[in-house]
Formats: structure tokens, C-alpha cells, sequence
């Protein structure tokens, strides 16, 4: 018993310590060196963000999570999505900005590149994604798409056909939009 | 009568059975003959031996029959017949012209009719008296003839009491039951006049005797003198003084003998003891006064012993109840003789009355003075230390009355009234807390009362805008105007703080030395419990040391807000100064580090540290200059030595306002000469300059006279312009110096006062041309005057100030943070106050990173809330829309 107990532990002991000196070490270094450049660079993008002033977008980290953000757009003038707002989460991965960050609405939003679980379909936040991109710019690539939707790939197939009477879409719109409280 | 008979408790049946036809006529016939006897006897008609020997044998026949206590009872409530329908209407008679008593003293009646009241009331009183005395001889007699068939002495005497008694009872009975409303006044009113007269002539020794204590040795010696019978002039003199005393004290003690007597003992004592108490109050009042520069309690003290306490045991001992000890012939004498100081009475054990008195009396005394003082108080805070005496009387007011509450209270309700208002300059507020402080901490070391008292001053200070301002200024500059209320001595309230802090160190150290056991032994019976309003969280009074500086840096909130104000004008000083004397602020610097620690002082070191560098830097490079074989100056060109340099290390500078200007080209000229010394010698190091700041001195050459004046660089090279052309107008003269036309305008506004520079307008409405004034002695405003160096404190006005100041920076950083809190707002919807402290906490980290207090935070809200921006809706910031 006694020598199968310490043979055991030996065994457990080498397999523990060579397993992060092997493989999980380095990576972890390379992952919190990662991690400050990217609290770096999600600070610097709040605070250009917060001192842009840019009318009808805004976003701002959670309250303990500075990688799950929540958004705000407005619709802009003189599209059917005037007056409205909408909610949107913005998850950023842990390779930011090498990855784009995972963007939802959070607010129904009725339009064509927008699915009823409020994912969104645009080129930037997939394989057009690129490092120069920031939260301002994705904010208001959305804010236009909603002004602008690409037809020709829709998630929202209603939202397609209808796209073309655009008093009709208004009247959608205002039908299905609930704000936030 | 035979009716009554039977009523009689001792009256027993089976003697009626056994009484004969003979003895029943005996007894009708004496109890007839009884009555008339006791009926003149009392009238007081006839002569009293007779009446009094026919009364004897009439009830001594009577108490054969076992009838004596039915003639007590008949004689009993003849007596109370009598007494009531005579002496006591006659008794009130004599009072009813004084009806109005209080009126009458209102009004200041002439002498006489004071003097006629206290005839008419001590006549009254010997009427009455002599009226109780008869009746009591009566009932003597009747008692004597009721028990002299007994013959038993001691019977007569136990007999004797209770019969007595029901005699007083019914005579003081009587009086209270027709007592009139104003014989309390009256009586009053008597013993208050007579207490004035006896104090006055008391205190007439003082105007002979100069001191007050003398007065009492006075009494010593008179006392002596009048025991020996020795009667020199001197002493004679006096002895007359205390007789004539005396004889007031004995026409005193009759009143209260007779009132006595007649069972009025706890009227005549409530009469004296008000009349006592009221000249007791004005006395205390008039030593008071309004001066706090002397102490007062001991005079009242003294005044105590010298005169109510006198009284009273010369009344006592008049009356003879007040000691055991004093034969009557000494109990005139004064108390306080033989110890003329607080120490009373000294050998002799005074009587229990008398002390309970000078208790009562200093009592109401300590706490007349502490109403006083209390409703003085902000008065005498406002002399302090002047008033450093009052402030000790107060003290020990308090201590024996424990009233502290009504301190508290009374003085916040003044500070609210006076202190607090708008109309006060921040600069007298602190000033009065800093003399509050200080003055509450003699009253109560703890500092507890200190800190109730505190709290509003602070709260409102904290209102104010300017509070940083002063307190800095009052802190650092001892010698600055404004602080014209404390007879400021040239020294810095931080100085003096220290003072106080090395003492209080010094007195602890030497506590940690001598803790032995008998030294904790002593201390432990020192140890006092906190005062019971004390805030037991507050820690206890060992460690709740009063800290000033503490509770002036509890005003702004925190050290670091009071650190950045001072460092903002710290670097207005330096860069304003043209020698290098640093050596006043070095020393506020050091004392500054006592308190608040080196690290977060360490900005202004560097500062300080800059300009003891340039000061080396500058020499350096004249130096190396003065090495180079110098070329012969060019008309226009400038000697190096005319200029000195301050170079600072900006980054540790409070941020330092930057305005374009154009030097005249000589000027621009050595600046970069100076600067690529500079380079040479400390390469790679450049220096950058702020040409806007610094001094110029300058002379003005006119035709018949040259005026010094001290100038900034902006206004030195606006005139310079006018060496060459002797008038511009506004927009070339601009563009020349280089700054916005407003500017020049504002600045320019110097030149014209001076009389140097005159303005008139151009056919251009816009236009303004400047022209320089050829004789300035035409102007009356130098003219007089030629010559003289014209100082102006460089950046005095608005706006011309060389560093941004503090509330610029905050609202510079505030800017920031309000984007930050819209921004969160915007995506969040609502948040609470801490939410959006804490949010602003996390992610505001950049520069400027968020560093404000809740409370901070809440007035900006609060702010934005004023402005429209947000609204706020229970507890919940939200976007106004």
C-alpha cells in the first residue's frame, strides 16, 4: 500500500508539474500579456469613444467587465428607423482586435440583416473584420446598415420583401419596435 | 351649656349619673364666671393680674369636674375669634395702601414711601406680635390654672405642647387663609431694599479699601477691635460701620423673627432667599459686564461671602438657630473674617445651614454667569484669546453645573444667526473656527462639544467656493491681509500648529516615560469618564487629541484637494518671483510635510527644487558668458545679465496657462542665445519658453524725467512697440505683439492708466488708436510723482493668472467624466450614485483618471442634474431627454 501510495503520488506529482511547464504555461504568459495590450486597447477605445460625443451611438463597458459591453443606436433621420433605439451587447474576444467582437441587438430590431435573435449580418463583423476597426466604427457601420440593409443577403426574409414599400416598412417598425424602458 | 356637656370626650357617663343638684349649679356658675374672665382677659380690659387670678379659680373649679378640655377647646376658639377679628384685619390693614407693590417699584416712588413701607410693615409686625404675645400669656395662664391642681411638672410640660401647637396652627391658619396677594410682594419688595442697603453698605468699604478682599479683612479687624474694646480712630470708624450693619441686620431679623412667630417662616424665607438671589443676578450681571478680558467668577465669589453669606449668618445667628457654637454676643460677627479667600471658614466648622446656603448661592451664581456667558459667547470667541479669562470662568461655570448641552445649543443657533450668513467673508468664518476651536478646547479638552459645535461651520464652509482658497492662504500666509480679526502676529496658522503639536508631543513623551506602576496607578485615578453626550465611536478621550489642522482639512474633504491648491499657488508664487528667496516657502513646505507626509508633497518639492536649480543654472550660464571674450553690444542688443531664468519641470507644475506673444526682437533675441547656453550645458536638455510669464522690470525714458515700473512681458512689449512709432491703433499694434485685439485692449488698459498711453477712437468706429503721451507730467496722475518705481502685482486681475487654477482643472476633468456619465446612462438607462462612482472608478482610468469622492461626485451630479442634463428619480440618475 505504502509503496503504491507514494509510486502514485509521484507519478501524479510529475504528471502536475509537467503539464503547465510543457504546454499551459507559455500560453498562459502569451494570454495575460494579451490581455493587458487588449484592457489597453478597450480603455483607449472607451475613452476615444466617450470623447467623440458622436450623436446616436454610444456603448459602455459593463459594470465589473470591461469586455461585455452594452450599445445604444438611434435610428438616423430620415430613414424609417427614425426615433427609434436600439440595444445592442458587444462581446469582445480575448484576441481583440484581432477578432471581431460577437455583436447582438438586444431590441428586436426589424430589418432585413437582423434575425429575431438579433444577430446581425455584416461583412466587418465576419471575414471583413479587420485590427483598425474599433467599437466607434462597428457602432456606426450598424447604425448605417439600418439605413442601408443588404437586400440581397437577408436574414429576415419579411423584412426583404417589404424593404421596397418603405411606408409600409415605417408602420412595421413602429408596430414591432419596443423600447428598452 | 348642658348640651355641651355630654359632648365632652372626657366626660364619662356614670360621673353625670353621680353629679348633684349643688355641683351642677356650681359648675354653670363658674363656667359663667370662665367665660366673662377669659373674655376680658383677652380683650386684654381690666388689669390682667386680676383677670388672670378670678380666670385661675373659675377653671380650677371647672377641672374638679373633669371639664378642662372643654374650656381648652371654648378658650381655644375665643382666642381664634378675637385673633381673627382683630389683630388680623389690623394686621392687613396696614398693607392695603400697597396693594400695587410692584407698580409702586416700577415706578420709582420716592424715597419716603419706601422708607413708610418698611416702617408700616415692621410696625404691623410688632402690633401682631405683641397682639400673640398677650394671647399667648392668656393661654399660659389658662394652662397653669388647667394643671395646677395636678402639680406635676413634667405633665404640665407634655400637656403644655400639643395645646401650643394647636395654638401656632391656628394662628398662622388664619393668616394664610386671609392672606392678601400682594403681602408676598410687599415682603418681597422689603427684603430686596434692605439687602441693596446693606450691600452698599458693605461695599462702600471698597471706594476706602481700593480691593475688595480688604473689605473682608475690614471686618476682621473690626471684629477684633470689637471684642477687645479697642478703640483707636481707625478701628472706631469702622466698628460704626458694622454697627450701623448690625442695626440693619437686627431691624432685618425682627421682620423675619416676627413673621416667624406669627408662622409665616417659609414666606419671609421664600421673601429673603428671592431677594437674595435677584441682587445675587444683578450683581453677577453687573461684574460680567461685557469685558472678557478679566475673570470675574472669584470678585463673585467674593462678593458672595462679603455680602449675602454675611447677612444671612448674622441673620441666623439672630435668630438663633444657626449655631451651636456662637455665643449670641459673637454671632454678629462675620463669617469670613478670618478667611478672607475662597477658603471658608477655615477652623471654625461653619453651621450646616449657612453651607447649604453658600451652596445655593454659588450655584445660581456659576450658573447666572454661564447664561451670561453662553449667550456671550460668540462675542467672546470673536475676542479670543483676548477673552481667554471669560473663557476660563466659563469653564468653571460648567464644570459645576454640567450645562454643556445648553452651550452647544446656544452657540450654533448664534453662529447660524450671525456667522453663517452670506454676508460674512469666507476669510472671518475660518478665522472664528480656528478661534472656536481653540477656545472650546480650554472648556472641554475632549473636544467633544468641539466637534458638535464644528459641524455646521463645516457643512457650510463646505458650501462655499472660495474655502479652499482661504484656508490655504490662511494656512501658509501668516502675514496676508484678511486677517485683521486675530491680531495676527506675522506667524502662519501652520506654524503655530506645529507649536501646539510639538507641545502635545512633548507632554506625551514624557507620560510614556514614567510608566511605573505608581505613575499608572496615578493616572488611573486621573482617568474621567467621557462627558455623556460624547460619540462613543469616536474613540475616547486619550485618543481624540484635538486636532486643528485635522478638522480644517475635514472642511475640503481631503488632504490631496488642499495639497493641489497649494501647490497651484505655490507655483503662482515662484514663477512670479524674480529673485530666487525661496526660503519661506521652503519652510511651509517642511512644515506641510509634518502633517500631511512626504509623498504626497513631493510635487511641490520639485518645484521648489527647480527654482534652487535655475537659481545655479542661471549663474552657470552668465558665468560661462562672462568667460567668452563678450563682443561689443550692437545697438539694441541686450546684456545676459538683465536676464534670469526660471526653468521648471512641467510635468510636476499644475498646468500653466499658454498665450502667444511676440517679444520685441532683442528680447527674442537673448532668450535664444540663453537657451542654447542652456543647451550647451546640460545637452540634450532644451528649454522651451513660456514668454508670457515672467516679470519685466523696465524704465520709461520721457524727455525730462525716467518712471520705473514692473511690468508683465505683454505689457512691456506693448509699449516697447511705442519706442519707434509714437501711435498705432488697435489691430497693428495687435498683430505687432502678436495677441488677439481683445487681449491688447484689456492689457493696454494698464499703459493708459499710468498716463502713458492715450486711446482715441478712430473715424472707424472699431478702430482704436493708441498714442503716446509726449509729457506725462501734463498728466496729474504721475506727475508728482517722478521717479518713483510703479509696482503692480504681476497677474492681480482676473484672468492674468500664470497657472490654471484649481477649479479649471476640475472642470476641465469634470468634462470628462460627464461624457463618461452620459455615456453609461445612454446604455444603462438609470443608475444609482454608487453604481456610477464605481463604473467611473473602473473604467475611467485614463487621464484624467477618476480620483473624486462620492460626495464630489453627487455635487457634480447635482450639477448636471441643475443643468438639465439628468434628472434624478429616486436615487436614479437618468438622461433627460
Amino acid at each position: 500500500m505504502a509503496t503504491m501510495n507514494s509510486e502514485s503520488s509521484n507519478n501524479s506529482n510529475t504528471a502536475q508539474t509537467r503539464v503547465p511547464v510543457s504546454s499551459k504555461q507559455p500560453l498562459q504568459t502569451a494570454k495575460s500579456v494579451d490581455t493587458q495590450s487588449v484592457l489597453k486597447r478597450l480603455q483607449s477605445e472607451l475613452m476615444a469613444l466617450m470623447m467623440s460625443g458622436e450623436e446616436g451611438i454610444s456603448a459602455f463597458p459593463e459594470e465589473d467587465n470591461i469586455f461585455c459591453w452594452k450599445g445604444t443606436i438611434t435610428g438616423s433621420k430620415d430613414t424609417v428607423f427614425e426615433g427609434t433605439e436600439y440595444k445592442l451587447s458587444l462581446t469582445f474576444p480575448a484576441d481583440y482586435p484581432f477578432k471581431p467582437p460577437k455583436v447582438k441587438f438586444e431590441t428586436g430590431c426589424f430589418h432585413p440583416n437582423v434575425d429575431v435573435y438579433g444577430n446581425i449580418c455584416l461583412d466587418i463583423l465576419q471575414d471583413k473584420w479587420s485590427s483598425a476597426y474599433d467599437t466607434r466604427t462597428i457602432l456606426l457601420s450598424i447604425q448605417s446598415l439600418l439605413g442601408e440593409p443588404n437586400i440581397s443577403s437577408p436574414l429576415n426574409n419579411q423584412a426583404a420583401a417589404l424593404w421596397a414599400n418603405q411606408e409600409e416598412y415605417r408602420k412595421m417598425v413602429e408596430k414591432l419596435y419596443k423600447p428598452a424602458s | 351649656m348642658a348640651v355641651d356637656e355630654p359632648s365632652t370626650p372626657a366626660c364619662n357617663l356614670t360621673a353625670l349619673d353621680s353629679l348633684s343638684q349643688d355641683s351642677i349649679i356650681e359648675i354653670v356658675q363658674s363656667w359663667d364666671g370662665y367665660c366673662s374672665a377669659a373674655e376680658a382677659l383677652l380683650k386684654g380690659s381690666g388689669d390682667f393680674s386680676v383677670g388672670s387670678s378670678e380666670l385661675i379659680s373659675k377653671v380650677q373649679i371647672l377641672c374638679k369636674h373633669g371639664l378642662q378640655s372643654l374650656v381648652q377647646q371654648h378658650f381655644l376658639r375665643m382666642v381664634e375669634e378675637i385673633f381673627e377679628s382683630n389683630a388680623v384685619v389690623r394686621f392687613w390693614r396696614h398693607f392695603e395702601p400697597y396693594r400695587n407693590v410692584a407698580a409702586l417699584e416700577i415706578n420709582n416712588e420716592p424715597q419716603m414711601q419706601k422708607d413708610e413701607i418698611q416702617e408700616v410693615l415692621r410696625k404691623a409686625l410688632e402690633e401682631i406680635s405683641s397682639d400673640k404675645q398677650h394671647q399667648e400669656r392668656c393661654l399660659r395662664v389658662l394652662t397653669m390654672a388647667v394643671h395646677s391642681d395636678s402639680g406635676n411638672k413634667r405633665d404640665v410640660n407634655t400637656q403644655k405642647e400639643p395645646f401650643f401647637d394647636n395654638y401656632k396652627l391656628m394662628v398662622s391658619s388664619v393668616l394664610m387663609t386671609s392672606l392678601p396677594r400682594h403681602f408676598p410682594e410687599v415682603l418681597h419688595w422689603y427684603f430686596k431694599e434692605r439687602l441693596e442697603e446693606l450691600s452698599t453698605i458693605i461695599e462702600g468699604g471698597e471706594d476706602n479699601e481700593a480691593k475688595f478682599d480688604d473689605v473682608m479683612d475690614v471686618d476682621g479687624i473690626g471684629k477684633l477691635a470689637c471684642r477687645s474694646g479697642d478703640m483707636d480712630v481707625d478701628g472706631g470708624h469702622r466698628i460704626k460701620r458694622i454697627s450701623e450693619n448690625n442695626k440693619l441686620v437686627k431691624n432685618i431679623g425682627t421682620v423675619v423673627y416676627n413673621l416667624r412667630s406669627i408662622g409665616l417662616t417659609s414666606m419671609a424665607e421664600d421673601a429673603y432667599a428671592s431677594a437674595i438671589f435677584l441682587l445675587l443676578k444683578a450683581k453677577v450681571q453687573d461684574f460680567a459686564g461685557d469685558d472678557f478680558r478679566n475673570s470675574v467668577l472669584e470678585s463673585i465669589k467674593g462678593w458672595i461671602q462679603a455680602v449675602p453669606l454675611q447677612f444671612l449668618h448674622a441673620l441666623l445667628a439672630y435668630l438663633g438657630d444657626s449655631t451651636d457654637y456662637a455665643s449670641p454676643s459673637s454671632g454678629l460677627k462675620s463669617p469670613l473674617a478670618s478667611q478672607p479667600s475662597s477658603c471658608f471658614f477655615g477652623a471654625e466648622a461653619p453651621s450646616e445651614e449657612l453651607v447649604r446656603w453658600q451652596l445655593r448661592l454659588e450655584y445660581f451664581a456659576y450658573e447666572t454667569l454661564q447664561d451670561l456667558r453662553i449667550a456671550k459667547l460668540f462675542e467672546i470667541i470673536v475676542d479670543y484669546p483676548d477673552s481667554g479669562p471669560a473663557i476660563e470662568d466659563l469653564k468653571l461655570c460648567l464644570e459645576y453645573t454640567g450645562q454643556h448641552a445648553k452651550l452647544v445649543d446656544s452657540f450654533i443657533s448664534s453662529l447660524r444667526y450671525r456667522l453663517l450668513t452670506a454676508g460674512a467673508s469666507t476669510n472671518d468664518i475660518l478665522h472664528q473656527y480656528v478661534s472656536t476651536i481653540k477656545a472650546l478646547r480650554t472648556i472641554d479638552p475632549a473636544g467633544v462639544f468641539l466637534e458638535a459645535v464644528g459641524e455646521p461651520i463645516r457643512e457650510y464652509l463646505k458650501g462655499r467656493k472660495d474655502t479652499i482658497k482661504c484656508i490655504v492662504t490662511m494656512l501658509t500666509d501668516g502675514t496676508s491681509g484678511g486677517n485683521n480679526m486675530s491680531g495676527s502676529t506675522g506667524d502662519s496658522l501652520l506654524e503655530e500648529l506645529n507649536r501646539d503639536e510639538e507641545n502635545q508631543e512633548n507632554t506625551s513623551v514624557d507620560d510614556n516615560f514614567n510608566t511605573d506602576d505608581k505613575q499608572a496607578w496615578i493616572n488611573a485615578q486621573r482617568w474621567e469618564p467621557d462627558p455623556v453626550e460624547a460619540d462613543t465611536l469616536k474613540g475616547s478621550r486619550n485618543r481624540r487629541k484635538v486636532d486643528i489642522l485635522g478638522m480644517i482639512v475635514s472642511i475640503i474633504g481631503s488632504k490631496d484637494q488642499l495639497i493641489n491648491e497649494y501647490r497651484v499657488m505655490l507655483a503662482e508664487k515662484l514663477l512670479n518671483k524674480c529673485d530666487y528667496e525661496i526660503d519661506s516657502e521652503i519652510r511651509t513646505l517642511e512644515l506641510l510635510k509634518i502633517h500631511f507626509g512626504e509623498s504626497s508633497m513631493q510635487r511641490c518639492e520639485i518645484m521648489l527644487n527647480d527654482l534652487i536649480d535655475s537659481k545655479r543654472t542661471n549663474t552657470n550660464i552668465k558665468a560661462t558668458i562672462k568667460q567668452q571674450s563678450q563682443p561689443v553690444l550692437e545697438e539694441h542688443e541686450l546684456s545676459m545679465d538683465i536676464l534670469s531664468s526660471t526653468i521648471i519641470s512641467s510635468n510636476f507644475w499644475p498646468p500653466i496657462q499658454d498665450e502667444t506673444l511676440n517679444l520685441p526682437a532683442p528680447v527674442d533675441k537673448l532668450l535664444d542665445d540663453y537657451s542654447e547656453r542652456f543647451h550647451q550645458i546640460k545637452t540634450p536638455r532644451k528649454l522651451l519658453w513660456k514668454k508670457n510669464l515672467g516679470t519685466v522690470k523696465l524704465e520709461l525714458q520721457f524727455e525730462d524725467k525716467e518712471i520705473q515700473f514692473t511690468v508683465t512681458p505683454l505689457q512691456a512689449s506693448i509699449i516697447l512697440q511705442f519706442q519707434d512709432e509714437k501711435s498705432w491703433s488697435s489691430k497693428d499694434l495687435a498683430a505687432a505683439v502678436g495677441v488677439p485685439v481683445d487681449v491688447l485692449n484689456r492689457r493696454i488698459g494698464f499703459w493708459i492708466s499710468k498716463g502713458v498711453l492715450s486711446e482715441s477712437a478712430d473715424a472707424d468706429a472699431n478702430k482704436h488708436i493708441f498714442s503716446l503721451v509726449e509729457g506725462v507730467n501734463d498728466n496729474g496722475k504721475t506727475a508728482s510723482n517722478s521717479g518713483i518705481r510703479e509696482e503692480l502685482m504681476v497677474g492681480d486681475d482676473e484672468g492674468e493668472r500664470a497657472v490654471a487654477s484649481v477649479e479649471d482643472q476640475l472642470r476641465k476633468e469634470m468634462t470628462v467624466y460627464e461624457k463618461f456619465i452620459m455615456g453609461m446612462l445612454t446604455n444603462f438607462g438609470s443608475m444609482a450614485l454608487d453604481r456610477i462612482h464605481n463604473t467611473l472608478k473602473m473604467f475611467c482610468v485614463g487621464d484624467p483618471a477618476y480620483d473624486k469622492s462620492l460626495q464630489q461626485l453627487q455635487s457634480f451630479l447635482s450639477g448636471l442634474v441643475a443643468e438639465e442634463k439628468l434628472e434624478l428619480r429616486d436615487g436614479m440618475y437618468v438622461l433627460r431627454k
